[in-house]
């Protein structure tokens, strides 16, 4: 066991949640430069990396300057402070046709972080706005359940957020892997549950990847099945469709959620998160009204002005210019980069293939940097 | 400066064409072209064309002027690169080598005038000539003029009203050319139309599709088999699909003092069109045992590079390009720092050039503008063993080789499915007479009338001479 990096993770996780007054940029700094300096020590991947750049954590003085490592690398390096007898779960990138998958190592301290993190900054994000408790809400979870995918850190975020909920496990996941790895949904199962909130009249919380939404739509579509959850509910979606569905634009998508399941626009959130990190963002607070109306009524045509990803104050993002690797201008497009104090036994800094435009405080999605085909040539896959 | 709107690309974005106006687009065409073009001799439209080509190659020329103007914003070229890049095209089309294009794929100058008969037609008793289709349709793709360009010039030698069909965004050059063409000759230039419309518009196709007799494209293979698909079955189809292309360098090449200039006609072919053709190397493969190291090649072509810049820089281009080379260099900014089988050298602050070198020779597609890998193998039975996964997609291997090597260098590539070899620094730039992707441009667009004669009056044939 590690002293030094197990004490920066106790630390971390009773600052996270006092986040609001402990974590202001100047605790964000001292933070994210002692972090660096131990996963340079501890992080051999990642030290010879840095020293490739010639930093180290004597040279610089501000947490913008460590050096972020491409998610990528994840794939090709260990990059972890831990040893392998230390390891006891990986999360791998997702994507079914992937060879080679990243690989995020966890000791059950780190998965204690994670879980921290993602809970305290879901919490004031999707349950925000509410009259109904979670206990009093039924979660719908439309991926398969921990023991069908152990390396899926979407699905432990999910299994952390039911077991917060206090719900039983099988009845609140609805995925389930088939036999080619794909991951397809119980139907029957999750109408039944569906109908049923209709009765009792508690909101459902449904959690689910974009493309999973998708297939749930396409289902309901085509038995021409209109829900009217009931008032509260709410849903998450997150993630690309990676070739397991159709793909749809965010706004067609959230059309057809309102459509189908009777959940407003302002009650569907989407997030932002990968397995190489351990916090997420999300582009809006449920049920955050002023957000999406102003006084006026909710224009569907114009979401995106409104909405944009934000990480907790535990993690920073910057959208740096692929030129220069310079923060560009708010307003301007480039790749984000995330500086996620929650990663703390792998690497703080990661550098994503995201192409984002600044916002503000954080930052619009625009989407995956494609290694580019040019037009009328196109390349075969790398 | 604004084009007048001769050409229906001309149109301010906000016009929308619509099916009905393609029709009738196309029927103008097929009128025109038995008006204006369809009794035109081989010999006027020769003169015609080189005298365009000729004026382009003029500083002052006033299409040149626009294309130089207004291509850095509307193309991912600067101004250095596209002058580079029209003067390379313009200079082949000439007289001599519009007349050396028809003769190789025709057999006679004149196959398109009225019939003829080369001396092996005279043995046999026959002759014959070449008709074009009466309606042309390209399907243009990408940024690189010069394919458009080239079927523009082979349609109007065929005889046939065309449509231009470009990428939404994409007609700046072939659309100056067209306006060049109306200049000195526009009752030629009312048989060509140029169009642009988002790909996969199926309502425009079908419109187009109809109404063509031949129908050129470029495009991915599944834009290919897309459009392939819709045509009916009288009409002639004409593919370009996927290519890649490589550069070889031979080690009896590799002196210190000849590896300098090998790696500047390298950086010709990396830089010309931002590498963006199919023409254009993705990867250098180097010898190795030579007396520089592949290596060390790598380096001098990354100093090429460097200098490259400062006198025909790449130009910026849109973030999602820049951003794929930034992805890339990160992956082997790690690979870099943790094994010697891989460096890398790049621009700083900028993402204008990228020099990989990878002890891997598996061969690796680039990310293109002005990123290229050097990889080491043994001899040339190597490296075709590591592009097996790209074999049948070679266009062009550029080779720097000793004079003895390069015949036998082509042969082994020919048989391995290569359709073209050339000198490293002309990879981009292939001859008038270049058989695009192993194909006759001109022969491919063409049906032949053949007339046989009765043996007993030989005399008959006489008159073909």
């Amino acid at each position: 066991m590690n002293k030094d990096l197990s004490s920066f993770a106790a630390r971390l996780r009773e600052v996270i949640p006092n986040w609001q007054s402990a974590i202001g940029n100047r605790q964000f700094s001292e933070l994210a430069l002692e972090l660096f300096a131990l996963q340079f020590k501890y992080n051999s991947a990642y030290r010879r990396i840095c020293e490739g750049r010639g930093v180290s954590p004597g040279v610089i003085e501000d947490w913008t300057q460590i050096p972020a490592v491409p998610a990528a690398a994840f794939k090709e390096l260990e990059l972890s402070c831990l040893s392998p007898g230390e390891r006891i779960a990986v999360f791998h990138s997702s994507g079914t046709t992937e060879q080679k998958p990243s690989r995020h190592f966890h000791n059950g301290e780190s998965l204690s972080v994670y879980e921290t993190s993602l809970w305290q900054w879901f919490e004031p994000n999707f349950l925000a706005n509410s009259k109904f408790k979670i206990q009093n809400s039924k979660l719908v979870v439309l991926t398969p359940p921990p023991a069908q995918a152990p390396h899926s850190s979407l699905v432990h975020m999910f299994e952390t957020i039911r077991s917060r909920a206090c719900e039983s496990a099988d009845r609140s996941f609805f995925g389930t892997v088939a036999t080619d790895g794909s991951w397809v949904l119980n139907f029957e199962a999750m109408l039944a549950v569906l109908n049923s909130s209709l009765v009792t009249r508690h909101p459902s919380l449904l959690l689910g990847t974009a493309f999973s939404f998708v297939h749930l739509l396409d289902f309901l579509g085509e038995h021409d099945l209109r829900l009217q959850l009931p008032p509260g509910s709410r849903v998450m979606e997150t993630g690309g469709y990676k070739n397991r569905s159709r793909t749809m634009p965010k706004e067609e998508l959230h059309a057809l959620i309102t459509e189908r399941l009777g959940v407003p626009w302002e009650n569907i959130i989407c997030e932002y998160g990968m397995s190489e990190l351990s916090s997420q963002a999300y582009d809006s607070v449920a049920g955050d009204e002023w957000r999406v109306t102003g006084k006026g009524a909710v224009s569907r045509l114009t979401p995106r002005v409104m909405r944009h990803f934000r990480f907790p104050p535990w993690a920073r993002v910057q959208i740096v210019s692929p030129e220069t690797g310079r923060e560009v201008e708010d307003g301007e497009t480039g790749l984000v980069r995330v500086f996620d104090l929650a990663n703390v036994y792998s690497v703080m800094a990661v550098q994503t293939d995201d192409l984002g435009v600044h916002r503000g405080d954080g930052f619009e999605l625009i989407g995956r940097t494609q290694f580019i085909e040019p037009r009328g040539c196109s390349l075969m896959s790398v | 400066m604004n084009l007048p709107d001769y050409f229906l690309a001309d149109l301010p974005p906000e016009a929308t064409l619509s099916p009905a106006m393609l029709a009738e687009a196309c029927q103008t065409l097929k009128r025109n072209r038995a008006r204006y073009l369809a009794g035109r001799s081989t010999e006027q439209l020769m003169s015609v064309l080189s005298d365009v080509a000729a004026g382009w190659l003029k500083p002052e020329n006033t299409f040149r002027k626009l294309a130089l103007e207004l291509g850095p914003a509307e193309t991912p070229f600067s101004r250095e690169t596209l002058q580079h890049g029209l003067d390379d095209f313009f200079r082949q089309i000439t007289r001599d080598n519009l007349h050396a294009l028809l003769v190789q794929e025709l057999g006679d100058v004149r196959r398109l005038d009225t019939l003829t008969a080369t001396e092996m037609d005279r043995k046999s008793l026959r002759a014959a000539m070449a008709v074009g289709p009466e309606f042309l349709v390209h399907i243009a793709a990408g940024d690189i003029p010069n394919s458009t360009w080239m079927s523009m010039v082979l349609g109007l030698l065929a005889r046939s009203a065309q449509l231009v069909k470009c990428a939404s965004g994409s007609s700046l050059l072939p659309r100056l050319f067209a306006h060049s063409l109306y200049e000195a000759d526009s009752k030629l230039s009312a048989c060509l139309e140029i169009a642009g419309w988002r790909g996969g518009d199926i309502d425009m196709e079908d419109v187009l599709f109809a109404e063509a007799d031949c129908v050129t494209a470029t495009g991915s293979d599944e834009t290919l088999a897309a459009i392939r698909s819709r045509l009916p079955i009288k009409t002639r189809f004409v593919g370009y699909g996927h290519r890649v292309s490589f550069g070889f360098v031979a080690r009896e090449v590799l002196s210190p003092l000849r590896a300098p200039q090998i790696a500047t006609r390298a950086t010709d072919d990396v830089v010309a069109w931002n590498q963006l053709g199919c023409l254009s190397p993705h990867v250098i493969y180097v010898q190795t045992g030579g007396e520089v190291s592949p290596e060390r090649f790598a380096e001098l072509l990354a100093d090429e590079l460097e200098r490259r810049e400062q006198t025909e820089p790449r130009g910026g281009l849109p973030v999602p390009h820049t951003a794929a080379i930034a992805s890339r260099r990160g992956i082997y900014e790690v690979r870099a720092a943790h094994s010697p089988e891989t460096r890398m050298w790049h621009s700083k602050e900028s993402t204008a050039w990228t020099v990989v070198f990878e002890a891997d020779p598996r061969f690796q597609v680039s990310c293109l503008n002005r990123f290229i890998y050097v990889k080491p193998v043994k001899d040339l039975a190597e490296l075709l063993q590591h592009a097996e996964v790209v074999r049948g997609k070679i266009s062009t291997v550029g080779t720097a080789a000793g004079e003895h090597q390069t015949e036998e260098l082509g042969l082994q590539l020919a048989r391995w499915g290569v359709t073209r070899v050339c000198p490293l620094g002309r990879m981009q730039n292939p001859p008038l007479t270049w058989r695009h992707d192993g194909r006759p441009a001109l022969g491919d667009l063409v049906t032949w009338a053949d007339l046989e004669f009765q043996s007993s009056s030989s005399s008959s044939s006489s008159s073909f001479s």
